[in-house]
């Protein structure tokens, strides 16, 4: 089930929170555990036995690390559950990718499994390495109940798209809640900002990239290349930050304090900073058990160059099982290296102006990579948009375009500034008692219209997707 | 106390958001459903039937998606409020109609939709049509796109019929061809597209008229706009439908000529008639149906007029049936077959009834039309 849909809003969501707030608290915890499962299998029935396998499996490896804790056995058996988690991940999410990479290389013609990839595995399996792993090293207590573990891996609110919430950031909180009635105000407008911007902005703006990146490159103009990239820069950030506002908004609902995945990472003035703002659930993830554990940067630059490339070809392949996902890593990397000797020096030393257009100039590249899939038509793309193999400069279907979404776009531009939010908190430590009256109408005025406006647009859907079947 | 009023403002937006989903939800689960959507003129979405095989399989939860928005409850004013967010976001094209000056509404055609090898295949067979009837006039109108274009939004693009005539002339020869550009171009400031409709009006038809009598050479009946009389003024046609704001709706007009004189008219080989018209159609949304009683797979027409055994046989879509009751007079029969109905071959149908010179031929569509229907067995 996916959140902007009506099956969500109006049928799933009312009924699990009518049940889950009216049941005592010692029953929320299933009832959380069972609706997460009917949200799950609402299109993904039999990949619902995958995620509990995978739960069960992670649930006793935490219990037998802690009962073998300081012998060896303890860590064959990290071993063993990272063997299979990383087993379940490959094997779904990277079979046809190597089977055809194998086939390209020798000639070969190993049939492709053409498995279905199972929705939200690389989020779940990388929430349940971190419970293993933490247990490992003894910085997550075991859980000994199954259904408070279950209710970790689980858990709808972010389940599909992340964040990916670290074990021990949500360890208490699987078995004590306290109801906050501010708290769950927090997350409804939570929720309802995340909805709008992945119904009124991503969605939308989605179209006019669709729109452009449809046509032949030879009858793109160079404008109109830009305006693409542009679109899809903004639709996926307001999709996928968008999620993460929902799922934010719905854990805090329920009384969990997910951590930010998103901090406006638009604005960042590096591509260093950039990555510190964008995903962050998942660059901390890496860093965390991957890059640290490799040595991070105590073992000397080149070392550290190194991990920095493991860390980003990983990254790249996360998002997708395919050479233009590990490109785009790749692509990271390169400039994160680049920041690191030299770049990061220079860029300090210019106005801050250069590094927001620097980092702009490689995110948008970046993202001809990540979304047109095959390498060829990425380059030719990218081709078009420096002035190659053009239909030229501009032309009227392309200024047509820009008129058609030239607000879209500017506040596209706004909501992806801290400028929103920065209004809003001053409104919010204002004093004068007509500031605070006005204050207590907009903040309800301005949800009740973003969510009526979400809704006519999730009704009226000529354009919804979906973009993280390939995670 | 400040504490407090926190907690109940909070308090209040959680039952604010509350209220809304349960109200929506409940009204929507307890609201019956709709088979056809008037407004926006398709059928929605109806409630799956399940099975263990669909549900496994994803493709019930995926049908139940559509089902629940399809039928969500006042789902036409949801569409409108949509509607008018794009158009407040300064938006001029919504689902393909442009937002046109002068309350015009405009179908957009894209010129890569249209360009390609369809077009070939198209032309090709008319031209096997003009060769086997040397008598066959052919006659494309434009559409609103094409002849209004001052009335579009600025740098609005559109796909270039009068290249496809060009194209036209080419392929089958001049002498076939009934290009209507001119006088449309001339009688663009006048009333003769629907500003809410994809169709011509009957003013636009009769300009049509007068260039297909000059060409055949026939002196045109003196028919005068001035006589044109209104037999609906609440015309909202399938342009407005996708659009589905309120806008002054359009006024379908006949020649009272044309309606004087019984006619014997035969939809299918079943039904009579003895009118052009259906009056019944001006009480429902598709009112253009008032012509000719909308689409048809053959209509046998028999004129009543004296016209020297002459026939017509007309293979064609909707804009002609507003055209035929005008040129009608010139004919005693004509045979009107509809090819997006009609599966049989063209030829042996046409063989049937285009027995000699005095049967003359027309193809009769709008450019659009031509590109996407006009093809046979």
């Amino acid at each position: 089930m996916v959140f902007s849909s009506i099956t969500f809003l109006f049928r799933f969501l009312p009924i699990f929170m009518i049940l889950y707030f009216a049941a005592p608290r010692r029953m929320k915890n299933i009832i959380l555990f069972l609706g997460s499962l009917i949200f799950y299998a609402w299109g993904e029935p039999v990949y619902v036995l995958l995620m509990l396998f995978s739960t069960l499996s992670d649930y006793i490896h935490g219990r037998l690390i802690d009962k073998y804790r300081g012998k060896t056995a303890a860590k064959g058996l990290l071993i063993s559950s990272i063997i299979i988690n990383l087993g379940v991940l490959g094997f779904f999410k990277y079979s046809d990718f190597l089977i055809g990479t194998v086939n390209g290389l020798f000639g070969s013609s190993i049939p492709l499994l053409d498995l279905p990839l199972p929705i939200g595995i690389s989020f779940y399996t990388f929430q349940t390495m971190s419970y293993t792993i933490d247990c490992y090293r003894g910085e997550a207590k075991v859980q000994k109940n199954i259904l408070d573990f279950g209710v970790y891996v689980t858990m709808f609110p972010q389940l599909i798209a992340g964040p990916i919430v670290k074990y021990r950031d949500v360890e208490e909180q699987l078995h004590l809640r306290k109801p906050d009635i501010t708290a769950i105000s927090y997350g409804c407008c939570r929720f309802i900002t995340g909805l709008a911007k992945k119904v009124l902005l991503a969605n939308n703006l989605g179209l006019l990239w669709t729109e452009i990146s449809g046509k032949n490159p030879s009858e793109i103009t160079v404008l109109g290349a830009w305006l693409g990239a542009v679109a899809y820069a903004f639709q996926i950030y307001f999709d996928f930050s968008g999620y993460s506002d929902m799922a934010i908004g719905l854990g805090a609902m329920l009384g969990f304090h997910f951590p930010e995945n998103f901090k406006y990472p638009y604005v960042a003035r590096s591509i260093t900073d950039f990555w510190r703002r964008w995903h962050i659930s998942l660059s901390s993830w890496f860093r965390e058990y991957v890059y640290i554990p490799l040595g991070g940067n105590r073992r000397g630059l080149p070392r550290q160059l190194l991990n920095i490339l493991i860390v980003w070809m990983l990254t790249g392949i996360w998002h997708g099982a395919g050479w233009n996902f590990l490109l785009w890593g790749l692509w990271f990397a390169l400039w994160l290296i680049l920041e690191k000797l030299v770049l990061g020096r220079i860029l300090k030393a210019l106005p801050g102006v250069f590094g927001l257009m620097y980092t702009w100039l490689i995110v948008l590249v970046s993202w001809v990579f990540f979304a047109i899939e095959s390498g060829a038509g990425a380059l030719d793309y990218l081709y078009v948009m420096f002035g190659q193999g053009t239909a030229g400069l501009y032309d009227s279907p392309t200024l047509f375009l820009l008129l058609e979404y030239r607000v879209l776009l500017v506040l596209a531009a706004v909501a992806a500034t801290p400028l929103v939010h920065l209004l809003a908190q001053a409104l919010l430590h204002a004093t004068g008692s007509v500031t605070v009256a006005i204050r207590r109408v907009l903040e309800k005025l301005i949800p009740a219209m973003l969510l009526l406006a979400s809704v006519a647009y999730i009704v009226e859907a000529s354009y919804n997707p979906f973009l993280y079947f390939r995670f | 106390m400040k504490l407090e009023n926190d907690k109940l403002h909070a308090g209040m937006t959680v039952a604010l958001f509350a209220l809304v989903l349960l109200v929506f939800a409940v009204v929507d689960m307890a609201e019956s459903d709709r088979l056809f959507s008037q407004t926006e003129n398709r059928i929605l979405a109806q409630r799956p039937k399940w099975s263990l095989e669909s549900v496994l399989d994803g493709s019930y939860e995926r049908e139940y998606e559509n089902y629940a928005t399809d039928q969500f409850v006042s789902r036409d004013t949801w569409v409108m409020l949509k509607t008018r967010m794009d158009i407040l976001l300064q938006k001029k094209v919504i689902k393909g109609v442009y937002l046109a000056a002068d309350g015009y509404l405009i179908e957009q055609h894209l010129p890569q939709e249209y360009d390609g090898e369809l077009t070939d295949k198209r032309l090709d067979q008319l031209r096997q049509l003009t060769e086997r009837y040397p008598q066959s006039l052919v006659m494309l109108a434009p559409t609103a796109d094409n002849i209004l274009t001052e009335k579009l939004p600025s740098h609005a693009v559109s796909y270039d019929q009068s290249r496809l005539m060009e194209r036209v002339k080419g392929q089958i020869g001049e002498e076939h061809v009934i290009d209507l550009f001119p006088t449309l171009l001339e009688h663009r400031e006048e009333y003769i597209y629907y500003r809410t409709d994809h169709h011509w009006t009957t003013l636009g038809a009769y300009y049509a008229y007068l260039e297909w009598a000059r060409k055949v050479g026939y002196p045109p009946r003196d028919y005068d706009p001035q006589d044109l009389e209104t037999v609906s003024d609440s015309f909202l046609g399938t342009l407005h439908s996708r659009i589905n704001l309120p806008m002054e709706p359009d006024d379908i007009q006949i020649f009272p000529r044309t309606n004087r004189r019984s006619v014997k008219i035969t939809y299918d080989f079943d039904r009579e008639t003895s009118s052009y018209y259906e009056p019944s159609y001006l009480e429902d949304k598709n009112q253009y149906g008032y012509f000719l009683d909308d689409n048809h797979a053959f209509v046998e027409i028999e004129t009543a007029y004296y016209a020297d055994g002459k026939e017509l046989f007309i293979i064609k879509d909707s804009y002609a049936n507003s055209l035929i009751p005008i040129l009608a007079p010139h004919y005693e029969k004509i045979y009107v077959l509809d090819l997006r109905y009609y599966n049989g071959s063209l030829f042996s149908l046409m063989d049937q009834y285009v027995t000699d010179d005095r049967v003359s031929v027309l193809v009769m569509y709008n450019c659009i039309h031509f590109l996407e229907d006009f093809s046979y067995r």
